[in-house]
């Protein structure tokens, strides 16, 4: 083969490489180094930070992800999953379900942008963490400010057990000292007793994230990519069942609140000519 | 340092065009999109100009605007428009709810189409009696039919495929196969393109995050371990 003339744009790239006999992955040798030595939530780890997990980060991570595992077919990105499923397939219903998480109000971007807000009362409140009478105050100058607090909200029940769980978790692993789970400690009550809404799983998420030193701009990516197992497990369940109910709900579980039925102006006036309605013949007559 | 790789001496050719001509004027098939098809034709036109490679007599636009609008009424009851309307609910982008519509439709029409092939074959030779599966068996299939039937244009009235009771889907394909549309994937991908509005715009009427009034134990599920 030959070589082609116009020279090809080179992009440099450090995701990966293909190479002779040996492959290289975001830094590293993928036999040499990674193979046998990697688990798969550290490799999740290195594609989303670019960099390998130390265990205290891993074990997070493995908490984060099974605390999270809450995936019941009722939960909307998953229902979603379902519904699309219930068409057969597996892999583009899992993968539909995950893009919606993408900036949404739920899920891992609501984690993202609860880390945002524990940075800011984290600044904030610089040495005054233990000043109850300062964090009070604080946190009210917040509330003031902001009609809506991420972070907060427990949709069907009072608390949120996921919280709960991974709180124990983080206890036991001695991490609930380090500083941003100590700011959640200082400010959620004031929040709570507030605004009257209670924390969720995503402000115990960040924090926990933030003390592991992985940057807000990247909890995102990385809490979704921990969920991926539920949208998978949702897929494969819809698509085995031969009748699915989800691919057409029966009329009677469907209201309608649209547009009362009406005519348009062409059948009308097909209508009054005594002309049969061709909305193609009408629309366009000089084309049919 | 540069690594060896063994596809490094895989010739960098060039990525073959076979629709639109990239260069200034824009060309499909040859047209000049500007200067030419959008002054004188119209969408679905440009549809079929696309995916045939010729632009449609007035016979095959006339069927192929009333096979798309037969076809496009997709309603939330629709395991795709209603994924739509979670991915709206969920404050999903803007490009998310497109995607998640535009391939909930297409798994959606994949599934209906699933003797589309076979029925093709028929419309290529209409000799032996169409099977049942796509004949109009209940009243309501039969309501449906005849209202299409009514309204089909003229071009379209002696089309063989009536002449053997057949559903409302059947017609339609029948419709965009007059059109010059013989291959099972371009079918599909004319009910998703048909669908896309009516889906879209039931999402887009959602709120976002209106968790409140979505009915989530619709349908209900048990769990059970076994």
């Amino acid at each position: 083969m030959r070589k082609s003339e116009p020279k090809v744009p080179e992009i440099v790239t450090r995701c990966a490489h293909w190479g002779v006999e040996e492959h290289r992955y975001q830094g590293h040798a993928v036999f040499a180094e990674l193979l046998g030595a990697e688990s798969v939530g550290g490799l999740t780890a290195l594609s989303v930070l670019g960099r390998r997990a130390n265990e205290e980060l891993l074990h997070v991570l493995d908490d984060i992800g099974v605390a999270l595992s809450l995936a019941d077919p009722r939960i909307w990105p998953l229902k979603l999953t379902q519904l699309i499923a219930s068409y057969g397939a597996t892999m583009l219903p899992a993968a539909l379900g995950w893009l919606t998480l993408e900036d949404a109000r739920i899920g891992p971007w609501a984690c993202q942008r609860t880390a945002d807000l524990l940075v800011d009362f984290s600044k904030r409140l610089g040495d005054d963490l233990h000043d109850p009478e300062r964090v009070a105050a604080v946190v009210q100058d917040y509330l003031r400010q902001h009609q809506f607090v991420w972070g907060f909200g427990t949709p069907y029940r009072q608390r949120d057990e996921r919280l709960v769980a991974f709180t124990r978790a983080i206890e036991q692993r001695g991490r609930h000292r380090l500083r941003f789970w100590g700011c959640v400690c200082a400010v959620a009550p004031v929040v709570e007793a507030q605004r009257k809404t209670a924390p969720n799983v995503s402000l115990g998420v960040s924090a926990a994230l933030l003390d592991a030193g992985v940057a807000p701009t990247k909890i995102g990516p990385l809490v979704a990519s921990l969920m991926h197992h539920m949208f998978v497990a949702n897929a494969l369940d819809s698509a085995a069942r031969v009748e699915n109910p989800m691919r057409v709900l029966q009329s009677e579980h469907v209201v309608f609140k649209g547009r009362s039925p009406r005519l348009s102006p062409r059948r009308s006036a097909a209508a009054g000519s005594g002309m049969v309605a061709n909305v193609s013949g009408e629309a366009n007559p000089e084309r049919v | 340092m540069q690594r060896p790789s063994p596809i490094d001496d895989v010739v960098a050719s060039k990525l073959c065009a076979r629709v639109v001509d990239p260069g200034d004027p824009r060309r499909i098939h040859g047209y000049d999109v500007d200067a030419d098809l959008a002054a004188h034709y119209g969408f679905t036109d440009l549809v079929l100009l696309s995916l045939t490679g010729e632009l449609p007599t007035a016979e095959a636009r006339a069927a192929t605007d009333c096979a798309m609008i037969a076809v496009s009424a997709a309603s939330v009851a629709d395991a795709s428009v209603h994924a739509a309307v979670l991915a709206r609910l969920c404050g999903a982008r803007a490009s998310a709810l497109t995607t998640v519509a535009a391939a909930g439709l297409a798994e959606q029409s994949t599934f209906e189409l699933r003797s589309g092939r076979e029925l093709l074959s028929w419309l290529d030779e209409p000799r032996s009696p169409l099977r049942e599966h796509f004949c109009a068996r209940s009243d309501e299939e039969r309501r449906r039919a005849s209202a299409l039937t009514a309204s089909l244009p003229g071009c379209c009235k002696s089309m063989p495929i009536l002449e053997h009771h057949p559903n409302h889907d059947a017609i339609v394909v029948a419709l965009f196969h007059s059109a010059g549309i013989r291959r099972l994937d371009k079918l599909e991908a004319l009910f998703t393109l048909a669908r896309l509005p009516c889906a879209l715009a039931e999402a887009f009427a959602e709120k976002q995050t209106n968790f409140g009034r979505y009915p989530i134990n619709l349908p209900r599920f048990r769990y059970a371990e076994e």
